[in-house]
């Protein structure tokens, strides 16, 4: 049982890569290639690995002030035809490099807003999947679309069961009133209460929540409200999020009122009681944001080892190619990272053409998969067997990683970290900041992580 | 051809599949249609693993769906009225997956699944009413699965007689009075019920009112009532 341990998290709880992907995406290069993607799928064929598919939707209907994600408000619905036009010319492209008989084992729709499609086009668009694509007919992928619990009513949660959805992610970011007012996203407890109800009912069978914390407005027992009406719902599983207000960097943030914004002691009380709160009504923290049900299919991959990361957080299939369609959509196919155009209309334009919409990637050499490897498994077993892992990749592991094993023993001073014979293993404790304790093992990150270190330790 | 009708001067093209396409194109559309002859009551129109090769609208007449368990019984998944599309179960799989049988006397336009690609292509708004068609079937489909694990044998068969009467609005026929093209062993088995439990509810709408039957002639009274059945319980979920 994790303890929630405020000036640990305080500690440790500071800025690092979330590693969706490993190098953080913050180090691809435009060098990567078509012919880098092309052969990627073709080994990816050769393995017969199953296959992950995210779509990216980019519209939203309104914009939501905290936003730093890829996307185009507007409410002008007949983008999304042409949209969806390149979108299935994508599709086709790509499933002609992929062997057809490779299974889709997940599938996940995200946005800006899935739902912003009409019932029409979201029929089209998984037709088009199912055109190209191995989707199972048997219910046992995991196929996801992010809702936006405005934009559906009961009618439009039966299509998207009958599609062949079977997992939703809600995004509810709070539920203070006076929150979605000065975030410009106002969606009433009861309209939340009342999908879930709808998606239970169909036999959806994986709820996430979305909630936000360092929100406006937000404070330590405005956020325990939320987390206490949340809890009532009973969803399987729940992220929270910080908020990192940077409206240079992201313009719609200037909406955000900063005299309401809470202080960084604040969001770390906010963070420590969520996590107790949550902690005692059955769920599992699993790490970095997110919460799992006891029973829920994630904490069980979780304790059976078989949970990974990447960039759809943590997922139980790690070992499927993932293939990204849309703008800015990025892929993880064996050994290589790539990301589509981010901007819609130099995709828009690619796609048109039929040319490669890739517009940067990164190559992983053998050094960077195995510290990928190692990375990810921390995260998600919280230990890895060193002699093993040295068998695996054929190095000598405590002559390999001197220097990170160095930064452990630290860890391990203040029980963090236990290194038992042959293992490294996440204690409970560890696990509240298990992002700084892999932070030594990541060649790009090190050196900074370890500046930051020997100043607060 | 035995029957020259056209998509010009069928009294369904406001709802049917011509309503997606300008005037000037609808003899596009017209010429892949094929219109065969009539079904027989109780004749097929295509069976399950038959190879999907087209999609039918309703022109006359009604038709029933359904597919039969490993035991051999019969499951009513649906039934069709004129101006409706049916046999998109075949799209996914390539062939078909239920059965589909003339209720009554029915006639239907076959529209070859392939040259519709075709021509969706030339006409988007066509292949965007098509994707709608479908996803209001799928739709239905799933809100019929909830209805049958949800709700009660009075909100089943008010469900269906709401159901049947915006059909007969939408093709601008009177949404209060209707005749029922099927039996109450169809309507008992499509909501999983038993007969004398559908006759049952019918003995008992009429004596409070809100409906007037006789035989297969439905004469809805009260529709508040029939509807109020629905949202109480939609309040409860």
């Amino acid at each position: 049982m994790t303890t929630w341990n405020q000036s640990l998290i305080a500690r440790y709880g500071g800025p690092g890569p979330r590693y969706t992907s490993y190098p953080p995406a913050t180090h691809f290069h435009e060098e990567v290639t078509e012919d880098d993607f092309r052969q990627a799928i073709a080994t990816g064929n050769a393995a017969r690995r199953p296959l992950s598919l995210y779509v990216h939707i980019p519209f939203c209907d309104t914009v939501c002030y905290y936003c730093a994600c890829n996307r185009v408000v507007t409410a002008n619905k007949t983008r999304a035809n042409a949209y969806l036009s390149l979108l299935k010319k994508e599709i086709a492209q790509r499933a002609a490099l992929v062997d057809q008989r490779r299974p889709v084992t997940q599938l996940h729709w995200g946005g800006g807003t899935p739902t912003f499609l009409s019932d029409a086009q979201m029929t089209e668009l998984v037709y088009a999947l199912a055109r190209h694509f191995n989707l199972r007919e048997d219910d046992r992928g995991d196929y996801a679309i992010e809702i936006d619990p405005r934009t559906v009513d009961q009618a439009r949660l039966g299509l998207l069961r009958g599609l062949g959805f079977n997992r939703i992610s809600l995004g509810v970011q709070d539920l203070d009133p006076r929150v979605q007012q000065a975030v410009n996203r106002v969606q009433p407890y009861e309209l939340i209460r009342q999908t879930m109800a709808w998606s239970r009912d169909f036999g959806f069978k994986s709820i996430n929540t979305d909630l936000i914390y360092g929100l406006p407005w937000q404070s330590e027992s405005s956020l325990a409200r939320t987390l206490e009406q949340l809890i009532e719902l009973r969803p399987e599983r729940i992220s929270l999020y910080n908020y990192a207000h940077l409206p240079t960097r992201f313009k719609v943030q200037r909406q955000i009122p900063e005299m309401a914004l809470p202080s960084p002691e604040e969001k770390l009380a906010m963070f420590t009681r969520a996590g107790r709160m949550l902690q005692s009504a059955g769920y599992v923290f699993i790490g970095m944001d997110h919460f799992a049900l006891q029973s829920d299919e994630m904490a069980v991959a979780q304790r059976n080892g078989l949970l990974h990361r990447n960039f759809q957080g943590y997922t139980l299939h790690g070992d499927a190619d993932l293939l990204g369609f849309g703008v800015s959509a990025i892929s993880q196919i064996g050994n290589l990272y790539s990301q589509n155009l981010k901007s819609l209309a130099q995709w828009s334009d690619a796609m048109s053409e039929e040319a490669s919409p890739i517009e940067q990637g990164y190559l992983l050499d053998r050094d960077d998969q195995m510290r990928r490897d190692l990375i990810m498994r921390l995260l998600c077993d919280l230990h890895v067997d060193m002699d093993l892992f040295s068998k695996q990749w054929q190095i000598n592991f405590p002559d390999y990683f001197i220097d990170a094993l160095a930064e452990w023993v630290e860890f391990e001073n203040q029980g963090l970290v236990r290194v038992d014979q042959q293992t490294l293993v996440i204690t409970d404790q560890g696990r509240l900041v298990s992002r700084a304790l892999v932070m030594p093992f990541d060649r790009y990150t090190a050196a900074a992580s370890r500046d930051r270190f020997s100043r607060i330790i | 051809m035995a029957h020259h009708v056209s998509c010009n001067d069928c009294s369904l093209s406001p709802i049917c599949l011509p309503l997606a396409v300008a005037p000037a194109q609808l003899d596009e559309l017209d010429r892949i249609i094929h219109r065969g002859r009539p079904l027989k009551r109780g004749e097929h129109l295509f069976r399950a693993a038959d190879d999907f090769q087209a999609v039918y609208a309703v022109r006359s007449g009604s038709l029933k769906t359904y597919v039969l368990s490993d035991e051999g019984d019969e499951q009513v998944t649906g039934f069709y009225l004129p101006g409706e599309v049916l046999g998109m179960d075949g799209i996914s799989t390539a062939h078909h997956v239920s059965n589909a049988k003339a209720l009554e006397t029915a006639t239907v336009c076959e529209i070859p699944f392939s040259k519709l690609e075709m021509l969706s292509q030339k006409i988007p708004s066509l292949q965007h009413h098509f994707f709608s068609l479908m996803s209001n079937e799928i739709r239905s489909d799933r809100e019929l699965h909830m209805l049958l694990s949800k709700k009660n044998a009075d909100d089943r068969v008010a469900s269906l007689l709401l159901s049947m009467s915006a059909r007969h609005q939408r093709r601008g026929l009177s949404e209060r009075a209707f005749r029922l093209p099927m039996s109450r062993y169809d309507i008992a088995n499509y909501l999983g019920l038993a007969v004398e439990t559908v006759s049952r509810i019918f003995t008992r709408f009429q004596n409070n009112q809100w409906l007037r039957v006789e035989g297969r002639d439905v004469e809805i009274l009260d529709r508040g009532s029939l509807c109020g059945e629905r949202q109480n319980l939609e309040a409860s979920l």
